[in-house]
């Protein structure tokens, strides 16, 4: 038995907000040890709700929140909990993930994932009170800030905990997010999504206990792992710093922090925006998400201009609000961080569209009239500006909104040689041009452009990682495996609800204990990258069903620009090294020329049930 | 002896509630957890629980009718024997370090003089006060 007496709930709550009534399913064991939880519920569930040539803001569109299978038990950093839907901005996988107690929440209601169908008639919130569900209206909280929303549910429903939309899910913005705890679901626009189905918020009042198949076992682990984490050395700075503790590295010793849209790999004014500058002067405490005992989210609170207080700003922000918009104001960069967060917003795209609209300003493609502010690199207030109009969906924040990809679209005028984006989606802060492994993560991701999904920029960037040594982030040559198997690594921890920033603790060997503490059960390396592989592969088939062919997974034009500056100035990939990454990557995955799964490997990994020959 | 709470440093990670309803009833529960940690924005996270006297008179064993709310050794902890829930305890205490859930009162209890949230505070946001 693993359902019972384990960390699983043991059923999954599915919701119809058109037929206003909830659904409860059990889970058995073959199905809990075939996909875990999170990630492969997700991958499972999604792929046989929603149909391929689904509108993702139609009510054929489904959205999934599952926690990963450690969340709720003792084991440190696991509390992150995911989303999953048709992606309005990619057309094909989305999935964001968070920390924040939601999905804490969701187990100790009883369930292991929610599913959400239909669409509500008028603007509503979900409330799930251990065994009852509740479709409320929310019309008087339509138009109020993710942080205003949550605030007024808890007034009005004692003990719950909020996952909530603001403005731009409600604007379907393509890439709005969806915000628990100032945390969030952040890429591929899965808030819009919800802001279509008129769903403002989630509220999960949950009371039972959360248990685990031996609970003095798992005392004896958390010991262990308590101890290994706080006494690592990256606690201190991380503690200190954040995400961002790495941005000088990354500059001065890689030369591969994006910069001005993508123009240079190097911010030469990035010490206004390092954490080593700001974080003494701004940052007030530590913000942890469930379960974590190495905190890198920050309480940043500022006065006068700009002030505001949030939790941040993370590394991939102080690239996409700071270096991308050319912008060297910190307090700019945090109080664009907070709209972003307010109006739930994605700060990476939001970073993205504003840097892409930037460079066309420069280029003389958006006019002065058209932008209705200096669009300049460099200004500090037309960043903060900008997301407003975004949001709003005014003027040129109306077509930003639509993403990158729509944008450029929409403008014409050759404003796709500047726009920076994998399949739709925005790229996070790593210059590929000189992390070229990364450049094939960004192609094979399945939610597009995504530092996450393979987590394979600290292997690319220092050499080493896990099995891997060597490592040269200036070849093209042996990424497929490389980037194929990080994937799968990574579709573990996103499956267990580990956070990514403790892969290089637990690697996966950790599991085994901890797993059979969770639910009596042993899993070794194998076990779990088979698991791995069978989730990357289900979302692959998702983006099939939706029309991905292998055209899809290309790099922007400009990763052919090679780098003007820095230790990696040069470096460039070309149209040679990209294709031949994919197919590399297509081989070891075990797919055909064209980036089919071949049959033998649908076999393989079960999973015939999903795929048409 | 008593846990002093330093809400400047909490990070709002819930791990003192997860030990604490681990160390107690071997199973995740916040709500069954003797210590609570209030979040409220982006930088208010408080937690709660008994200083054992230090901040107040032992109300809540003067208001317990059933005898479930005892004192040793400075250190006090429910009777669950005895326990009805009535909430008198809970209405009583003065810092809202007491609180009733499925008709059982919880708090602090010390561990036995080795607190667990304090054990496992990487924050350093729970501190063991003696005397």
């Amino acid at each position: 038995m693993v359902v019972e007496n384990s960390c699983y709930a043991g059923k999954i709550l599915t919701v119809d907000l058109s037929k206003k009534e909830g659904k409860r399913q059990k889970i058995g064991d073959s199905f809990a040890l075939k996909y875990l939880g999170g990630d492969g519920f997700g991958a499972y569930f999604l792929n046989k709700l929603v149909p391929g040539d689904a509108d993702a803001f139609g009510k054929d569109n489904v959205l999934i929140m599952a926690p990963g299978l450690l969340v709720g038990t003792a084991v440190p950093t696991a509390g992150k909990t995911a989303f999953f839907a048709k992606s309005p901005l990619t057309g094909g996988w989305g999935e964001g993930v968070m920390g924040g107690r939601i999905g804490h929440a969701l187990k100790q209601a009883g369930y292991d994932a929610l599913i959400i169908t239909g669409m509500a008639d008028e603007p509503s919130y979900l409330l799930v009170d251990d065994d009852e569900v509740m479709i409320k209206s929310a019309s008087h909280l339509w138009g109020k800030s993710t942080r205003e929303t949550a605030d007024e549910i808890k007034r009005d429903e004692e003990n719950v905990i909020v996952a909530s939309i603001g403005l731009g899910g409600e604007k379907k913005v393509r890439y709005a997010v969806i915000d628990s705890d100032e945390r969030q679901a952040g890429r591929g626009g899965l808030g819009a999504v919800m802001g279509s189905k008129n769903l403002k918020a989630i509220a999960i009042r949950g009371s039972k206990d959360i248990k685990v198949a031996d609970p003095k076992k798992m005392m004896e682990l958390l010991d262990k792992w308590y101890k290994i984490m706080v006494g690592s050395p990256a606690f201190n700075d991380d503690g200190k710093y954040g995400t961002g503790e790495f941005l000088e590295w990354m500059n001065a010793e890689r030369g591969t922090f994006p910069t001005r849209n993508w123009r240079e790999g190097v911010f030469d004014e990035r010490k206004e925006i390092d954490p080593y500058y700001w974080a003494p002067k701004y940052s007030i405490k530590n913000k942890a998400c469930t379960q974590c005992v190495k905190p890198c989210g920050k309480a940043f609170v500022i006065k006068g201009k700009y002030e505001g207080e949030l939790d941040g700003i993370e590394y991939e922000t102080l690239f996409a609000l700071g270096s991308n918009c050319g912008n060297a104001s910190v307090e700019s960069v945090a109080k664009a961080n907070e709209l972003c967060d307010l109006y739930g917003i994605d700060t990476i795209s939001a970073g993205g569209a504003i840097g892409f609209a930037m460079d066309l300003y420069e280029n003389n493609i958006l006019s002065r009239k058209e932008a209705d502010m200096d669009l300049s690199f460099g200004n500090s207030d037309a960043v903060v500006k900008m997301v407003e109009k975004i949001v709003h969906r005014e003027e040129i924040g109306d077509v930003l909104a639509e993403g990158v990809k729509r944008a450029a679209e929409k403008i014409g005028k050759e404003a796709e040689k500047y726009a920076v984006h994998v399949r739709g989606m925005e790229p996070p802060a790593y210059d590929v041009r000189g992390i070229k492994g990364m450049g094939l993560a960004f192609m094979s991701s399945p939610r597009g452009a995504c530092h996450l999904r393979s987590g394979a920029y600290s292997l690319e960037l220092t050499g080493k990682f896990w099995k891997y040594e060597g490592v040269d982030r200036f070849s093209a040559d042996d990424k497929g495996q490389e980037i194929s198997d990080m994937e799968d690594f990574m579709a573990v921890y996103d499956t267990l609800g580990v956070c990514k920033f403790s892969r290089g603790l637990f690697l996966l060997e950790g599991f085994a204990d901890i797993l059979e503490a969770a639910i009596g059960k042993r899993m070794d390396e194998n076990g779990l990258l088979a698991i791995g592989e069978r989730i990357n592969n289900l979302k692959h088939i998702f983006n099939i069903n939706c029309g991905w062919t292998k055209e899809d997974s290309k790099l922007p034009p400009k990763v052919r620009n090679p780098i003007p500056k820095g230790v990696a100035k040069g470096s460039f990939i070309s149209e040679k090294e990209e294709k031949k990454m994919l197919q590399d990557y297509f081989e070891a995955r075990g797919w055909d020329k064209k980036g089919i799964p071949k049959e033998k490997k649908i076999k393989e990994l079960e999973l015939e049930e999903f795929m048409e020959s | 002896m008593f846990v002093k709470a330093i809400p400047e440093k909490c990070s709002g990670c819930m791990m003192c509630e997860i030990v604490c309803s681990m160390h107690h009833w071997d199973v995740v529960n916040e709500k069954k957890s003797g210590i609570r940690v209030e979040r409220k924005g982006v930088t208010e996270d408080i937690p709660h629980l008994c200083t054992h006297g230090k901040d107040c008179s032992f109300e809540c064993i003067d208001a317990c009718k059933f005898d479930a709310m005892k004192k040793e050794n400075g250190q006090v902890y429910v009777d669950y024997d005895k326990c009805t829930g009535c909430r008198l305890c809970e209405k009583a205490c003065p810092i809202d370090a007491v609180w009733i859930f499925e008709k059982k009162a919880y708090k602090c209890d010390l561990c036995g003089g080795d607190p667990m949230c304090v054990k496992y505070c990487s924050q350093n946001a729970l501190e063991i006060v003696e005397g």
